[in-house]
């Protein structure tokens, strides 16, 4: 388990899909709004976050996806967040952010 | 809450960097209190989100701010409190409803601006099997 975090893009035909592994927290975060935010400026697509290796997020993490959401709203786009770890899906239910987020 | 077996304290500066030591810290404290791994995990969120709120609001007089964890038989505490007084309501605004409402369902109790003085406590009991 890493306490760091790590970003991968992989560019699909119809969306980006990120590839987040270790932890978000106050941290970590720190640059991975600016990343997630030029990807969405820069392509305007769908964005699918794999959260897979992801072993720990907060609010802060939470905050983040939020406004990239938003983001990708203004462009009519939207964010699917898949292979969640059961801890954290129940931050998700917990805040209400699964009925903001396409959860699969 | 039976009576306290343990307490651990930290100090820690208000730096992003180091609210990963606070989960370490509870996280081991918490597995030697016999809670299991998903109450862990809970726990190691609910006190980071108080150590990031922390971090984030600052303090112009106090260098650090501290975290103490009381271990009982049955309940793990976690008080955090900081030599600057003026640190008492510190989730205060509609950005934080985040933070609260992760706080208020992960932990069995929740207290603002403690009357003893501390910026904010919570516990969680221990499930034991019957």
């Amino acid at each position: 388990m890493s306490s760091e975090l790590s970003f991968r893009e992989e560019r699909l035909a119809d969306a980006v899909k990120i590839y987040l592994s270790g932890e978000v927290d106050i941290y970590t975060s720190q640059n991975l709004k600016d990343k997630l935010y030029n990807i969405i400026d820069s392509t305007q697509m769908d964005l699918k976050i794999d959260c897979k290796e992801l072993d720990y997020i907060d609010s802060t993490g939470l905050g983040i996806f939020v406004g990239t959401l938003k983001k990708s709203k203004q462009y009519g786009k939207n964010i699917y967040i898949v292979n969640l770890k059961d801890n954290i899906k129940k931050l998700f239910t917990i805040t209400g952010l699964d009925k903001l987020f396409v959860i699969e | 809450m039976g009576e306290v077996n343990d307490s651990i304290q930290l100090i820690l500066p208000f730096k992003a960097e180091y609210v990963i030591v606070a989960r370490l810290a509870v996280s081991g404290i918490a597995n030697r209190g016999g809670f299991d791994i998903e109450t862990i995990e809970d726990i190691k969120v609910a006190v980071a989100e108080v150590c990031n709120k922390l971090v984030a609001m600052g303090s112009k007089s106090a260098e650090n701010y501290k975290v103490i964890f009381c271990l009982s038989d049955d309940n793990l505490k976690v008080i955090f409190d900081c030599e600057d007084k003026t640190l008492k309501s510190i989730f205060f605004n509609e950005d934080d409803q985040l933070g609260i409402s992760i706080i208020n369902a992960l932990m069995d109790k929740v207290e603002f601006c403690h009357e003893d003085g501390y910026i904010l406590s919570m516990s969680k009991a221990v499930e034991r099997d019957s």
